[in-house]
């Protein structure tokens, strides 16, 4: 038995900064799994995940909140994220498992960083490094893009009234911190 | 100095007064003044000097036009050169200074080019400085340079910050005059999203400088209420200080908000915002600017723009002058005239080069009619004009009138032309707008109040109601058209002294004409001549009385000699908002790799690698520079074991029923039937069958692989693969993401490598050489429980593993592995001991995978795979990439073993001279092989596989160097393979 154990050490693990209201924290044992949808039997597949999570798979742009807080989020016409709070590393088992097969799935867990932005200056904050509109109008409570922020590829997902979910990639994490943390420092 | 010119009225707060110096003189001034309207009303009209012949000059404009005013603001760091003072909000404490003298502002010793300026005329600098040719670097350059430019940057790194900002709308308003207020309030009522920006500090434009009135209350009033609605509105964003400098593509427009500038201090907060504005409809409601008549020495201090001179009067209560006499081609001068005497100023007289009759009564000035002015005196402030009938009027300031442009500038940024309009004598927008666009009010020569106001509406209708918006039918408030006839006259003919242009760079009338003479028929080349036109005006007031007289000269219209085109900024932006925030550690982001810390513990020297940091070597104590930790890494991985974070490599997962078929189609050598478990090196080509990328590529199930590529590449694979996935073959079921940051993986390399992972490994997994040989892949636990990956792959050529676990467990992975590799002496190295072991394998990496390269010269050919459908394999085999005598990867050794051989010597067959016709190839990399004791090198040399043991000049004519080199096998290292099979 190797006498060995690991410890977990995820980029921006406690970051919690509140700034004027509007705080900025790193979720805390946030997993992602891809979700492929093979080709030809989409309907099976997305039928498997009205099964697994009680929900229909979202539009392009668009996320759902299953009932037990997994939140799916739809990236491509074949390919959707879903995340949801799971410490171990082995999320992609969990949700092959939910799915029975019926699509591909791939651990992405560690290949983002997350950070949650809310509060009343949340999107004049973002308005100095997201070039996509935010208006709320415009992007609804749980639509999501793909954008760049400060040259780093970003997904963002509106959580809330003025609360977005952030990710991005984890090799960036610090410059991707410092992107949204300036834009912060700069407004107020 | 007191305010000696400071009259009643204007916008100014003057309760509050501000404390400012001028070339260390104190004065003072209030909130709402900018700098030129304070130093205007202290008595300073004498504020710099111009920049060929350091003339005096003084205020010209009150707007964002001016050419002369150019002053250095604040000191120290914050030190700011060609500032427009007329654009300057004054702020308490505020220090300026004149620029562009040397010696003091009022005795400039510079001055003496003036008396010189016969010999200095249009391409002067063309002419005199081509000869001697040997002159020019040495002498003319840096005199040229000496006495070029205005003002003096501090020469500090700048102490402000700036930021970058994105900002969207249904409707852009540019300008919040009264055209832009209206069409604002009409969209902003109307419900669609609005931004209004505006570059001056109050908004309103024109009407805080005029006495008309809207809707029964002063021009000013009105303004204000309309702010106060706009305000209210939550789909309306008010931009003050924000200059729209560029229409972009798509209806994006870039704007300047100078969010500090008006402060003392910025407070740690950006200075000034750089904003892209989505826009889905613009109204450009610019506005219109002043042109001035040229006639003998305009350019005194004293002499302005009559709307300007209206500017100071109504909106600060400033007078430029005591004795302020009008000298006008057009109605709207009257008003200036017809202004001041309302606040009691002296209006001695309105010249009119009309022979008409008065255009309103202006008690105690004479109307001198069918004339012009001449000649003026005053070298360092204006003292008395000289008509053309020869009478000399004492006055202390000129008001000149030459009618109003219409501001299309940012119409023409897409190469839209303006078009003439006669009966305004003016350019005004042409039909070719940038998409989205529409212009009204003055901009789009709607020259009255009234007018401009009903255009402000019914253009902002019209582009919202395209964009499903209900147009708004709320009555317009009362406004006048103001009398604006105007007669084309551009300068006083009977001057003979010279009569100013361009103020800024000192281009007259003459040299207008000199150029013509000289066969510059083109205005693009006349501005080039002349420099007309240039600089931080961009010859806002100067370009088109220029083009009249270049029109005179040719005998033909205005229209018809045209203009030059109007390119983005509209006025300027300083580079450090350009930059924003990508300056020092942050210009771009960085990426660390999962065990950065524990290099960093460690003592690792790190590298940038793309946006990677990577650790490069790891220096001991004692170590006297960068080879001796490199040798020994290397010494003890062949010895031992070595560690090392490869993370940065690309890592793909790809899925699905046909991703052994896809892959077998992306790398031109099989992948169709690897093996479940099972690891193959893979070679890409590009369509045209040069090679771009390589790495392996896992079999982890029958449908499930796991793709590396180079570090470099890591990003175009990916795409490249998604474009043949979505477009090329979209019938394959494959599905691709990537992993690069998900897994942190480590070479584990030596003899060593097995009983090291051996304990790390749990025990479920039989890591024997039979179990687990050379190549075999699979899913693993390590340290009790954690996924991983290994890969039994080697790229030093050792017995060697990759080994893959969650990003998370990285850095502990790292520790893990160093510490259970102690009993073994395990080393961490860096990229350049990787560099080092795998040039002496003989791997081909960058170097020489450089875009230039097919898997022939490579000695890759048999890899591709002729007898199926793969990506580049086709052209792979022209007659050009696959002939006999093409150069072949092999690898090379001086001759003289203690002689280090040099990355990109070319080889030369011995006794041939060292000339391009006789190249025979090229080194690409070189390393010192601490394992055999010397020089190694990998290159590229024609036939090199049939050359082996010949020897061959290296030389590089770059280092000055020339050696002899062997040729040999790249592979200086077990060339059996023996090792890495153990």
């Amino acid at each position: 038995m190797p006498e060995y154990t690991l410890t977990s050490a995820a980029p921006l693990a406690g970051t919690d900064i509140s700034v004027a209201g509007t705080r900025l924290m790193a979720p805390a044992d946030l997993a992602i799994v891809s979700v492929a949808l093979p080709l030809g039997e989409e309907k099976p597949a997305g039928k498997a995940i009205r099964a697994a999570y009680g929900v229909a798979l979202p539009e392009v742009g668009k996320s759902s909140l299953a009932k037990d807080d997994s939140r799916l989020v739809r990236l491509g016409s074949d390919l959707a994220f879903v995340i949801f709070v799971h410490p171990t590393p082995d999320a992609e088992r969990v949700v092959a498992a939910r799915l029975k097969g019926a699509a591909y799935t791939t651990d992405q867990t560690d290949v983002w960083v997350a950070l949650d932005l809310s509060g009343p200056s949340a999107r004049r904050a973002l308005e100095r490094i997201c070039p996509i509109d935010l208006h709320p109008d415009v992007f609804a409570i749980g639509d999501s893009a793909r954008t760049m922020m400060e040259h780093l590829g970003t997904l963002i997902i509106r959580t809330g009234d003025d609360s977005y979910r952030l990710l991005s990639g984890s090799s960036s994490a610090g410059s991707f911190l410092h992107a949204i943390e300036t834009s912060l420092a700069n407004i107020t | 100095m007191s305010q000696v010119n400071r009259i009643s009225g204007g916008q100014i707060d003057r309760a509050q007064e501000f404390k400012f110096t001028f070339n260390g003189k104190a004065m003072q001034g209030h909130p709402g003044d900018t700098l030129a309207s304070a130093l205007l009303a202290n008595g300073q009209r004498l504020v710099g000097r111009s920049f060929k012949y350091h003339r005096p000059r003084g205020i010209f404009t009150a707007g964002s036009e001016e050419p002369n005013a150019l002053v250095e603001l604040r000191s120290g760091a914050h030190q700011e050169p060609n500032t427009r003072a007329t654009v300057t909000e004054l702020f308490d404490g505020l220090q300026a200074k004149s620029q562009n003298h040397r010696g003091s502002l009022e005795h400039d010793l510079m001055a003496v080019t003036d008396f010189m300026s016969p010999f200095l005329s249009a391409g002067f600098y063309y002419k005199t400085f081509m000869w001697p040719r040997a002159f020019w670097e040495k002498l003319y350059e840096p005199i040229i340079r000496k006495s070029a430019g205005l003002g003096r940057l501090s020469m500090q790194e700048d102490p402000d910050i700036y930021d970058k900002g994105y900002l969207h709308c249904d409707l852009l308003v540019i300008g919040a005059g009264p055209t832009g207020l209206v069409a604002a309030l009409t969209a902003g009522r109307a419900g669609a999203r609005v931004i209004l920006a505006d570059e001056d500090f109050t908004l309103g434009g024109r009407l805080n400088s005029e006495t008309l009135e809207v809707g029964g209350v002063p021009g000013a009033g009105w303004a204000k209420e309309a702010l106060v609605e706009l305000a209210a509105m939550d789909n309306v964003r008010l931009m003050s200080r924000t200059t729209v400098y560029g229409a972009y593509d798509h209806g994006v427009y870039g704007a300047l908000e100078r969010c500090t500038d008006h402060l003392a201090s910025s407070g740690g907060k950006p200075r000034q915002i750089l904003w892209r504005v989505t826009s889905k409809r613009a109204v450009l409601a610019a506005g219109a600017t002043e042109r001035p008549i040229a006639f003998g020495n305009n350019d005194r201090p004293g002499v302005m723009l009559a709307g300007s001179v209206r500017s100071y009067a109504n909106r600060y209560g400033v007078t430029p002058g005591q004795q302020v006499a009008v000298f006008t081609n057009n109605d709207d001068g009257w008003r200036t005239a017809a202004d001041l005497v309302a606040k009691g100023v002296h209006v001695p007289a309105i010249i009119d080069v009309r022979d008409a009759p008065a255009v309103c009564d202006v008690p105690g000035a004479r109307h001198i009619r069918n004339a012009g002015v001449v000649d003026t005196i005053g070298r360092k402030g204006l003292k008395s004009v000289t008509l053309t009938d020869g009478q000399v009027i004492p006055v202390d300031c000129l008001a000149v009138s030459g009618g109003w442009n219409p501001n299309v500038h940012l119409t023409c940024h897409q190469r839209g032309r303006p078009a003439w309009r006669d009966d305004i004598s003016a350019f005004v927008p042409g039909r070719d707008l940038p998409p989205g666009m529409a212009v009204a009010g003055a901009a789009n020569g709607a020259m009255t109040l009234a007018a401009a106001m009903a255009e402000g509406q019914s253009v902002a209708n019209t582009q919202i109601e395209a964009l499903g918006y209900k147009p708004s039918k709320a009555d317009l408030p009362r406004a006048e058209d103001e009398p604006r006839e105007c007669v084309p006259y551009w300068h006083v003919r009977e001057s003979t002294k010279r009569g100013w242009l361009d103020l800024q760079n000192d281009v007259t009338v003459k040299d207008v004409r000199q150029s013509h003479r000289e066969g510059f028929r083109s205005v693009e080349h006349l501005k080039r001549y002349t420099t007309l036109g240039m600089a931080t005006d961009q010859g806002k007031t100067a370009n088109i009385p220029a083009l009249a007289i270049m029109a005179e000269c040719t005998g033909k219209t205005i229209p018809e000699t045209g203009t030059t085109i109007f390119r983005p900024p509209y006025t300027p932006v300083p580079i450090g908002a350009l930059g924003g925030r990508s300056r020092g550690r942050d210009f771009r982001p960085y990426r660390l790799t999962p065990s950065h810390n524990w290099a960093k513990e460690n003592g690792a020297t790190f590298v940038e690698v793309g946006n990677w940091l990577r650790a490069q070597w790891f220096a001991r104590p004692g170590e006297k520079g960068w080879r001796d930790s490199v040798d020994r890494e290397v010494l003890a991985t062949r010895k031992s074991v070595g560690i090392c974070d490869v993370t940065t490599l690309g890592k793909i997962d790809v899925q699905g029923k046909d991703a052994a078929a896809f892959l077998n189609k992306v790398y031109a050598n099989g992948f169709a039937k690897l093996a479940v478990g099972r690891v193959r090196y893979g070679l890409m080509l590009r369509e045209d069958g040069i090679a771009y990328d390589d790495g392996t590529t896992a079999r982890m199930s029958e449908n499930h692989f796991v793709m590396t590529t180079t570090t470099a590449n890591a990003v175009l694979v990916f795409r490249r693969l998604e474009f043949a996935r979505q477009c090329l073959w979209p019938d394959m079921d494959v599905h691709l993401i990537s992993t690069t940051d998900g897994w942190a993986q480590f070479a584990v390399a030596g003899p060593n490598a097995r009983n090291l992972l051996r304990k790390v490994v749990d025990e479920a997994h039989d890591l024997s050489n039979e179990a687990f040989p050379f190549m075999a892949c699979g899913e693993v636990t390590v340290c009790n429980g954690t996924p991983a990956r290994l890969f039994r792959i080697s790229f030093s050529g050792e017995l060697a593993y990759e080994v893959a676990v969650p990003a998370r467990y990285g850095n502990a992975m790292m520790d893990v592995l160093m510490r259970a590799g102690r009993e073994f002496d395990a080393t961490p190295y860096g990229t350049e001991a990787l560099g080092v072991m795998r040039i002496e394998k003989g791997h081909a990496a960058g170097n020489e995978l450089n875009g230039q390269t097919t898997a022939h010269n490579l000695g890759m050919g048999k890899m591709v795979s002729q007898t199926k459908e793969c990506i580049g394999n086709v052209l792979s085999q022209r007659p050009e990439m696959v002939r006999e005598d093409a150069v072949k990867l092999v690898g090379f050794r001086p001759v003289e073993k203690d002689r280090g051989l040099i990355a990109g010597s070319h080889f030369i067959t011995r006794g041939d001279k060292a000339i391009m016709d006789n190249d025979q190839g090229w080194m690409s990399s070189v390393a010192f092989s601490p394992s055999l004791g010397h020089s190694v090198g990998l290159g590229f040399i024609k036939n090199g596989d049939t050359r082996m043991g010949e020897i061959v000049r290296a030389v590089s004519p770059v280092h000055g160097t020339e050696m002899e080199v062997e040729i040999v096998s790249a592979h200086f290292i077990d060339p059996a393979g023996d090792r890495l099979r153990a």
